[in-house]
């Protein structure tokens, strides 16, 4: 059994009406969302809210179907079934208006290799209409590409890419930003200039949904997550929430590690078990932290393993990430 | 209505705006071997053909004939060939460079109909082919009035209104290449594969069906477009040099068509291949 859990706010059963003016609130919602390639469901009946004016993570690993639920949103491909709005505007009947104030990127970014930067932007700009190419230098300014902007792209980087992706973002002066995977191809300084450009357009009131594997990028970055696996949601919340929900962890200290992984397996107490070259990592299932933890000792010392020490940390996303796609196996 | 919902009005429009058609005008413009190719065939190829000409009178006036003489025709369909396979590479390039460089999906995100992103490639082409179709024409045409010698050119005797429908024929010729090359790029969602199929169409098999009658199947034969344009080849360019003071001459294989169905098969590959571009780019998953 799957736990789908709704973003913030009251919990609306699928097709009840929403409250006068509640759709506004909302960034991005998704409702009952099927997207199948042959007979596999990408997306499986997928329900998501995402709430305006945060950094929403989107996050699953590799072929978990984030992707294929943007290109969804954005009209690239479509959807089986399902209902979609864009900041409060229904897609796809209304997407040409919903998309004036969203910018996207989605996969790797690409772009005419043979014009530069700047001239790139003027194309999509001139598609968006408006005042869009009054927004190309700043844009560029932002993403800090300025000085390259001259400079054809098929001579950038892959991280120059990225950020002319999120530059063509800015075109459009969005209200929301969808960011497949934006970290990726970054070196560390990169990866820390895009967080903290998320940031700061969070910090304006913009809404940023971003797509990652990386666990640890979106604990830096964002609000909010969802967790996707197999084009379900399985969990989405708060960070902060979902990590004190979660199984706080023990590190042990042992003398015979694979024994002692052994001696816990199917250990109530402990939903999962991981062995370092310093001992073990035991993520606790939820519940009182005292009492589970002289539990994993008493097992130990009863397997004839000898403990020299047991401490509990802090649990960090993926330590959640990780017990949280244990217990959803352990439910299937 | 303020400037945004205009805007967003706009954006739902499948008239492409005059913005849309300079960028993708800029976008192709800038593929230089394809302007290079597009611009040899069609400006190069007079301006070759002629220099020969030339060099050979002027190496030996007595036994080669100046260079204008008797070549207008000649020339004309010359670009014409050539400018055919331009056209299609241009035209499938047009039909599928968003789409293989990536920008398609980044154009799609900026919520602007598909169909109006389509319809920018037209004008945007067609503007880059046909301004260079119309200076290899005029070289052609200088180049056989003023490289004629003492011999008065047919050129500079015809009529303006011949010298026109020529022109407008070598437009429509290349202009056919350009837009069935766009629907089938757009069709195929790749460049290669349309330019070879068109380009073995135009040369090999066109020629085949215009110059041999097959039985019962002349009608058929009749619905190439290629047939049809010969049919419709002003007097000035089908008879040679010779100034026909009526409409085309028809090829001597086949029997002659009327012209509503000339205009008929043209109109007909043309919209049919743009309508069938339009449809794969308004359901292509991006």
């Amino acid at each position: 059994m799957t736990t789908v859990s709704q973003t913030g706010g009251s919990p609306r059963p699928p097709g009840a009406e929403p409250a006068p003016g509640q759709d506004g609130d909302w960034a991005v919602e998704v409702h009952g969302l099927t997207k199948r390639f042959g007979a596999r469901a990408a997306v499986d009946d997928v329900d998501l809210r995402v709430p305006r004016g945060c950094a929403f993570g989107y996050l699953g690993p590799n072929g978990a179907g984030k992707t294929t639920l943007i290109r969804v949103l954005l009209g690239l491909t479509r959807a089986d079934s399902g209902t979609m709005s864009l900041l409060g505007l229904p897609v796809p009947a209304q997407r040409g208006h919903a998309l004036a104030r969203v910018g996207a990127i989605v996969d790797e970014p690409r772009f005419h290799g043979h014009l530069t930067g700047r001239e790139n932007l003027k194309i999509l700009a001139a598609a968006r209409g408006g005042d869009a190419s009054r927004q190309i230098g700043p844009a560029l300014g932002r993403t800090g590409l300025s000085q390259r902007a001259g400079d054809k792209v098929s001579a950038y980087s892959l991280g120059m890419r990225q950020r002319l992706g999120v530059a063509a973002c800015l075109l459009a002066d969005p209200q929301l930003l969808i960011l497949d995977e934006p970290m990726n191809g970054l070196d560390p300084a990169g990866m820390r200039q895009m967080r903290d450009m998320i940031r700061g357009l969070v910090d304006e009131g913009r809404t940023v949904m971003l797509s990652s594997h990386l666990l640890d990028e979106v604990e830096r970055t964002c609000d909010q997550v969802a967790i996707v696996d197999h084009g379900k949601i399985i969990r989405s919340g708060p960070i902060a929430e979902l990590i004190s929900g979660a199984g706080a962890v023990v590190e042990v200290q042992c003398s015979d590690p694979p024994a002692a992984a052994r001696a816990l397996d199917h250990c109530a107490v402990a939903s999962r078990v991981a062995v370092t070259d310093a001992g073990l990592t035991v993520t606790l299932a939820p519940g009182p932290a005292r009492e589970q933890a002289a539990e994993i000792y008493r097992r130990l010392v009863e397997a004839g393993i000898t403990v020299y020490g047991l401490h509990q940390t802090h649990a960090t996303l993926e330590d959640w990430f990780l017990s949280a796609t244990s217990r959803l196996e352990e439910n299937q | 209505m303020t400037a945004h919902s205009l805007a967003a009005a706009r954006r739902g429009s499948w008239l492409p705006s005059a913005p849309m058609i300079g960028a993708k005008f800029l976008e192709l413009r800038r593929r230089r071997v394809l302007t290079a190719v597009t611009a040899a065939f069609t400006v190069g190829t007079p301006v070759i053909f002629y220099g020969i000409r030339e060099i050979y009178h002027l190496s030996d006036p007595a036994r080669y004939a100046p260079a204008g003489n008797g070549a207008f025709a000649n020339t004309v369909t010359l670009i014409a060939e050539f400018g055919f396979i331009a056209a299609v590479m241009l035209g499938a390039t047009a039909g599928t460079s968003d789409l293989t460089d990536g920008m398609f999906r980044h154009l799609v995100i900026t919520g602007r109909s598909r169909l109006a992103l389509y319809l920018a490639r037209i004008p945007a082409g067609l503007s880059i082919l046909l301004s260079l179709a119309a200076v290899g024409f005029t070289v052609t045409a200088l180049a056989t009035a003023f490289l004629s010698g003492p011999e008065p050119a047919s050129v500079a005797a015809a009529l303006p209104g011949d010298l026109a429908r020529s022109g407008l024929w070598l437009e429509l010729d290349l202009a056919i290449g350009f837009t069935v090359g766009l629907g089938l790029g757009s069709l195929m969602g790749q460049r290669t594969v349309p330019v070879v199929l068109l380009t073995v169409w135009q040369i090999i098999i066109t020629p085949q069906l215009a110059d041999h009658v097959l039985p019962h199947l002349i009608n058929a034969q009749r619905i190439v477009p290629g047939v049809a344009m010969d049919q419709l080849k002003p007097a000035m360019l089908a008879g040679g040099v010779t100034v026909g003071p009526t409409g085309g001459i028809q090829p001597a294989a086949l029997p002659p068509m009327p012209a509503w169905a000339m205009a008929t098969v043209i109109a007909g590959w043309i919209l049919g291949w743009l309508t069938i571009g339009a449809w794969k780019m308004a359901t292509r998953d991006a």
